[in-house]
């Protein structure tokens, strides 16, 4: 346990030994927070509601996105797709330790750091810009809203892992990973509510994985999940983590059969 | 000069060729980045569908002028990248020290530092792009060839922000060595380009034309074809343009004085 605490505390001080990259990174996220909650100010200036959000549902989905991504999506398992292409796989593989386990430590360091300064972040914009929010009050309700997260953060990292052990069989992982990028950031209802989707786009977004990344655990805590598509949701949410790990399990483990620590 | 030109010409033409063969090298991973980049234009041009079915304009500007704005956004954005893909691998030529070898060679490292290595997967979005841009044009009618004329221009200066930008970034990359979130910021700032840039609130409008000049870069020639800019306004942008380029040029050459060649 202790080393893996030791990943954690490493993660950290990697994080703050490239600051000025750090607050690069930063500065991405808050630009992007920035274009996204103005559009739809602009959106919302032309009447009370849109899509049938208020005006305080849609502020709270938007910086709610905010928060989630920066817990659910960074990540630092883009690493595992290198560690396997330029054979330093096989140094992690003679220590003892748990390959994935030291990328689940390594993720909560990220993850923390991220946290914490997306908090300071968003209480900055409060100070300044005075949003209207709607607060969850009903504690069931917000316990519902953080299962989903976990259940969020589980099923990224095994998508993420999935998308990185590719490189096993191809050199392209980066592409791989760019176009899983793309396409889970608009999935997962990253630029906006997924049901203002008209059919049949809406039905073919919720048929993936991706909408429990993010737009399920807000539409939870925003109190629009009837009390049955959350237990629905919620199950489907466990088949996919389920089935997406026998896969990437078989995977891993016919991709370390034909592993050849090329590179080394 | 007309032998400089022949000179620089030739050289940027054989680097833009190898970097071809090397981006073509695997099949496989080109189809990857062309599939995720095409996802990516024609999701968010159903954003853009999505948007105009509840709130038929945007700060005035109908569905077909919106589509107008997001394939300029998208010709600037590629023009970038088509050109100056070589940027996102200067970090790795300033750490290993093999920087030195642009210093040696005899023609401009600046020259070689931007231009070494285009990016030509960027090519059907381009062409899409400049597709999608006929089509809106004949939607939105009234286009005079004036107009064209000086849309072609405030897109070379867009073209010229845009190097600009990358020069300061290559600058950064040598005091600091820390490049990558650098150039994504510039990414994300132009990304708010997608929109035109009057459809955000002050002060943010006026961060994007004055501060970081996205608007000057991405609005303004779809604003000068539909001839709804004045000519104070055109001169001030290509004033932009040019004294931007200037103060990157200075920035460069007092970065270089400051590369020390570690790693050599």
């Amino acid at each position: 346990m202790h080393s893996y605490t030791l990943v954690i505390t490493n993660t950290w001080n990697e994080i703050l030994t490239y600051r000025v990259n750090f607050v690069m990174w930063r500065m991405r996220n808050i630009i992007q927070l920035a274009g996204t909650y103005a559009l739809w100010l602009t959106l919302l200036a032309q009447g009370d509601s849109i899509f049938g959000y208020t005006r305080e549902m849609l502020i709270t989905y938007i910086l709610g996105v905010y928060l989630i991504t920066s817990i659910v999506a960074s990540t630092r398992t883009t690493e595992i797709g290198t560690d396997i292409l330029n054979g330093n796989l096989s140094n992690y593989l003679i220590r003892p330790l748990n390959y994935f386990g030291y990328y689940i430590a390594r993720d909560i360091g990220d993850k923390f750091a991220n946290i914490l300064l997306t908090l300071g972040e968003l209480t900055i914009l409060f100070l300044l810009i005075h949003p209207v929010l709607f607060i969850q009050t009903n504690i069931l309700i917000l316990l519902g809203f953080l299962l989903a997260l976990f259940l969020a953060l589980c099923l990224q990292f095994i998508l993420y892992v999935l998308v990185s052990i590719l490189a096993f069989w191809s050199d392209d992982v980066w592409g791989i990973r760019f176009i899983y990028l793309v396409v889970a950031s608009f999935f997962m209802g990253a630029y906006f509510p997924l049901d203002m989707l008209p059919e049949p786009f809406f039905s073919i977004f919720q048929a993936l994985p991706f909408q429990y990344l993010l737009y399920f655990p807000l539409k939870i805590y925003l109190g629009e999940m009837p009390l049955m598509s959350f237990i629905t949701g919620m199950l489907v949410c466990l088949l996919w983590i389920i089935v997406l790990y026998l896969v990437t399990k078989m995977l891993w483990q016919k991709g370390i059969k034909s592993y050849t620590a090329y590179g080394r | 000069m007309g032998d400089n030109l022949r000179k620089y010409s030739k050289i940027w033409w054989m680097l833009s060729l190898r970097a071809a063969k090397v981006s073509l090298n695997s099949r496989f991973g080109a189809v990857l980045f062309i599939v995720a980049k095409l996802v990516r234009f024609f999701l968010f041009l159903l954003f853009i569908l999505v948007l105009e079915t509840k709130v038929q304009t945007v700060s005035g500007y109908s569905l077909w002028q919106m589509i107008f704005f997001f394939a300029t956004f998208n010709i600037v954005d590629v023009l970038g990248q088509l050109f100056l893909r070589e940027v996102y691998r200067f970090r790795q030529y300033v750490i290993s020290g093999d920087f030195d070898y642009f210093l040696l060679k005899p023609f401009s490292p600046l020259f070689r530092s931007l231009f070494g290595g285009g990016d030509v997967l960027d090519i059907p979005i381009l062409l899409l792009s400049v597709l999608f841009l006929f089509i809106a044009t004949m939607h939105i009618g009234n286009v005079t060839l004036g107009g064209v004329l000086l849309y072609l221009v405030l897109l070379g200066n867009a073209f010229l922000i845009a190097l600009a930008f990358h020069i300061l970034v290559l600058s950064l990359c040598i005091v600091t060595t820390e490049i990558d979130n650098a150039l994504w910021v510039y990414r994300d700032l132009t990304q708010l380009g997608r929109f035109p840039v009057d459809i955000y609130h002050e002060p943010l409008r006026g961060i994007l034309t004055f501060i970081v000049p996205i608007g000057i870069m991405m609005t303004f020639p779809a604003k000068a074809l539909m001839g709804v800019l004045s000519a104070e306004v055109i001169l001030f942008s290509c004033g932009v343009g040019t004294g931007l380029v200037l103060v990157a040029l200075i920035t460069w050459h007092y970065a270089l004085r400051s590369y020390t060649s570690a790693s050599s």
